[in-house]
Formats: C-alpha cells, sequence, structure tokens
C-alpha cells in the first residue's frame, strides 16, 4: 500500500468503516511508515480531544419533562396552531412551539424530507432524473465514487443486504470491457437505492438498481451535460444506467446488464 | 396509539437530539424548544416512517427543525444588520454557556470547544454526529441525507480544519511565552 492510499483510508480505519481485510493493509503499511504513523497518531489525538465528555450537553429535565407531556397529551394539529404574531409566552407552550415549527419550515424554505410521496407522476419522473444525475455528478467529484471497494461480487453482493430492501445482483463485466470497481447507497427521491459501480476505459458508469417492486426509480432515456440516463433491467429488477459514454457504447452496456443473470 | 413510540423514541434519544441542537443553535433554550418541535413532527409524520434506522429518522428530523430555525435567525438578523453575518456570527454566545464553563478548568476542552463551535455548519454537524454521538457513516448519511462519500469528506474536511485550528492557537500560545 502506498502513502497515499494509506492517508485516504487512516480516517475510515480510525471510524472502524474499514472491512477487515483492507485494515491489515493499513495497519502493515503504518508500521513501517514514519509519516502515516504520525498522521495517525494526530487523529488519534483529535479523536480524544472530541470525546471528551464534557463536549456533550445533556437534555436539561425540563425538556424530558415536555416531551413527556407531549407524548401523553393530544397531538396538536396545525390548523389548531396560532399565529406566530402572538405573544411569546401568551398561549400553551405547545401550540406556540407547533405554530414556530410549522411557520419556520413554511417561511424557511427548508425542506423536510419525510419518508413519503405524493406528487405527480411528471414531477416525479423529472426529480429522478434530476436525482440520478446529481448523485452521479457527486460521486464523480468525491475522492472515490464507492463505498465499498471491490471488483470482487462476493464484497459487493453482501455489502449491500439490510442497506436496501433487495440486494441486487452483482456481476462483473471485466471479460466484456466493463469492470466493476464497487457499489455505493445513494437516495433518489426518498428511497434509498444500491448504486454498482463499473469503470470502461475512462468512463465510471453507475448502475442505480431499484430496491424492490413499486419503486420510483423508473426514467425515460435522457441526456444531460454529455451524461446520459439509460433504463435497464438487472436480474429481475428495474435499474438505471447513468454515464458518459457515446450511444454505441452506452446500448452494449445496456445490453449486457440486462442479460446477465 | 400510534404515536407512543415515537415518544420512547425520542425519550431514549433525547441527549442526542438535544446535543445536535446545542451544537447546531448555540444555546439552550433554541435547541429545547428546536427538539419539542422534532417530537410533535415526528409523533405528526409517525406514519411516513417507513422502517429502517429509527435514531437516524429522528435526527433527521431534530436536524431539519434545527436549520429551520437557524435559517429564520439568519433571516431576521440580515434584516437588522446589513452585513449579514456569516453561519458561525449567527449563533449567539449565550452567557450561560454551561460547556465552556464546565470546561474552564480544562482548557483544553474549552479550546476544542470554541473551535468547533467556530466551524461551517455542515463539518460541525457531521463531527457532532461521529464524534459526540458516535454514530456510523451509514447513519450519519441518512440524518443529513446525504451520501456516504460526502459524509466521509465532510469529516476529513472539518478534522483537518480543527487540526489546523488548534496547531494556530498552540503556536500563538507559544509565541506569547505561555
Amino acid at each position: 500500500m502506498d502513502c497515499k492510499t494509506a492517508l485516504a483510508l487512516l480516517e475510515p480505519y480510525l471510524d472502524n468503516e474499514l472491512d477487515r481485510a483492507d485494515a491489515r493493509q493499513l495497519e502493515a503499511h503504518v508500521d513501517t511508515c514514519a509519516e502515516c504513523a504520525a498522521a495517525l497518531t494526530r487523529l488519534g489525538d483529535l479523536r480524544q480531544s472530541l470525546r471528551d465528555q464534557t463536549l456533550r450537553h445533556t437534555a436539561p429535565p425540563e425538556l424530558r419533562e415536555r416531551i413527556r407531556a407531549a407524548a401523553a397529551g393530544a397531538i396538536p394539529s396545525s390548523a389548531a396552531a396560532p399565529p406566530r404574531t402572538a405573544g411569546r409566552r401568551a398561549m400553551p407552550q405547545w401550540s406556540r412551539l407547533a405554530a414556530a415549527c410549522v411557520l419556520a419550515f413554511g417561511a424557511g424554505g427548508v425542506s423536510v424530507h419525510l419518508w413519503n410521496s405524493g406528487q405527480n407522476p411528471a414531477a416525479v419522473q423529472t426529480q429522478v432524473a434530476r436525482d440520478l444525475f446529481a448523485s452521479h455528478w457527486r460521486a464523480l467529484a468525491a475522492a472515490t465514487p464507492v463505498d465499498v471497494v471491490s471488483s470482487d461480487r462476493h464484497t459487493v453482493k453482501p455489502w449491500f443486504a439490510g442497506k436496501v430492501a433487495e440486494s441486487p445482483l452483482v456481476r462483473d463485466f471485466a471479460e466484456q470491457g466493463f469492470a466493476l470497481v464497487g457499489g455505493r447507497l445513494d437516495y433518489v427521491g426518498d428511497e434509498r437505492v444500491a448504486v454498482l459501480v463499473y469503470r470502461h476505459g475512462q468512463h465510471v458508469i453507475d448502475v442505480f438498481v431499484a430496491p424492490g417492486a413499486g419503486s420510483a426509480l423508473t426514467v425515460e432515456m435522457a441526456e444531460q451535460h454529455g451524461y446520459s440516463l439509460t433504463p435497464a433491467r438487472l436480474g429481475d429488477q428495474p435499474a438505471v444506467i447513468v454515464s458518459d459514454m457515446d450511444r454505441e457504447e452506452r446500448s452494449r452496456f445496456a445490453q449486457i446488464v440486462r442479460s446477465a443473470q | 396509539m400510534a404515536n407512543s413510540w415515537v415518544g420512547e423514541l425520542a425519550q431514549r434519544h433525547l441527549d442526542a437530539a438535544y446535543n445536535l441542537g446545542r451544537w447546531l443553535l448555540g444555546n439552550e433554550q433554541d435547541a429545547a424548544d428546536a427538539v419539542h418541535d422534532a417530537y410533535v413532527r415526528a409523533a405528526r409524520s409517525a406514519h411516513t416512517y417507513a422502517g429502517g434506522n429509527a435514531r437516524a429518522w429522528w435526527l433527521a428530523i431534530v436536524r431539519n427543525c434545527c436549520l429551520a430555525r437557524l435559517s429564520s435567525r439568519q433571516r431576521d438578523a440580515q434584516v437588522q444588520s446589513i452585513d449579514a453575518p456569516g453561519v458561525a456570527a449567527a449563533l449567539p454566545r449565550s452567557a450561560d454557556n454551561e460547556v465552556e464553563d464546565r470546561a474552564a478548568a480544562a482548557q483544553s476542552s474549552a479550546r476544542i470547544a470554541s473551535h468547533l463551535r467556530a466551524l461551517p455548519v455542515e463539518f460541525r454537524e457531521t463531527l457532532v454526529l461521529r464524534e459526540i454521538e458516535d454514530l456510523s457513516y451509514r447513519e450519519i448519511a441518512d440524518v443529513l441525507e446525504v451520501p456516504i462519500g460526502t459524509v466521509m469528506s465532510r469529516l476529513a474536511r472539518g478534522r483537518a480544519l480543527l487540526q489546523r485550528a488548534l496547531a494556530a492557537t498552540e503556536a500563538q500560545e507559544l509565541s506569547h511565552g505561555l
């Protein structure tokens, strides 16, 4: 392992997010490299000072009591909430707070992403397409486009287990020129989806796999800034291919993905 | 009652919620109010919870309530002052900040607390969830609703910023002969 790789892995290592094989390789490197060992020590020191218990605020008993009282009583409806212009202490505690929260959300432009959706299909379509492109670009901009790095499908598949409703079919198409790089998780709309990452020459290819039946992850063919969405199927799950490959390579890859078993 | 589990969830992770609120909003009153707002929201939208990590679901709601408060506070501040303050400056330095009081004896704790408070909000919240609340990358990604890659880059950036700030303070103290 070289220093560049080691330095990138120090934090995941310290955070217990590295798999055992990578951790062992990193440890072997740190044992022989004073510079990386020093960097690990510095990160460890920082960790130590951040884990200082005085940094953690504990909830005051009044708040605990307030939540208990709210849970025991009726849940206020937004219709019953008074306007914000009323005196700060004039009305019952819960209704003032409910109003404040509702108003803050309406006015602040902060959208709450609650685990539901009830929009019209066309809007959902564009939103899904936007999310797919955004996810692909974010991943390209990150140091590495994958959360689990592996060309071994037996590593990638179990990694998804328990993270998405249905683990995708994971196949390496290296022989056909599309090597499996790894996988990651991402959000599309309000769904958490599995993303398989392949490499073809200079191209990074994301295959988003729908989490299960009834998923909103369906799009039509689309293009944006030289990147494209191609609907496909992987095993028995709907999938979308996102890449900057040209039309010919794109359809060849889509064909390979469709015929995977 | 469908909401009773939300009440239990909120109680179980009340310290985590309040701690996140304190680090996002800076003072006790706002943090407590935001957590209460979050409880009301969570109870009302309990039916939208579709499985998965309940603590992350709850903390995501808490965070959204905190950010809503933060943004309305910043808007108010902009109305009052033309040179709008940055996120760090928008955090009120409350007199009764018990964290910094308690830490007065331990100078290094106070130092790290003040540097953490000075970090831009996206790095601060990610570090608080990882280091103080001990959430995994996956859970943090669920709370912040960002990909894991973003969690990793924010942690790396936040840690680098903290290390630099701490080193700068140290150098300053040395040059003053402390």
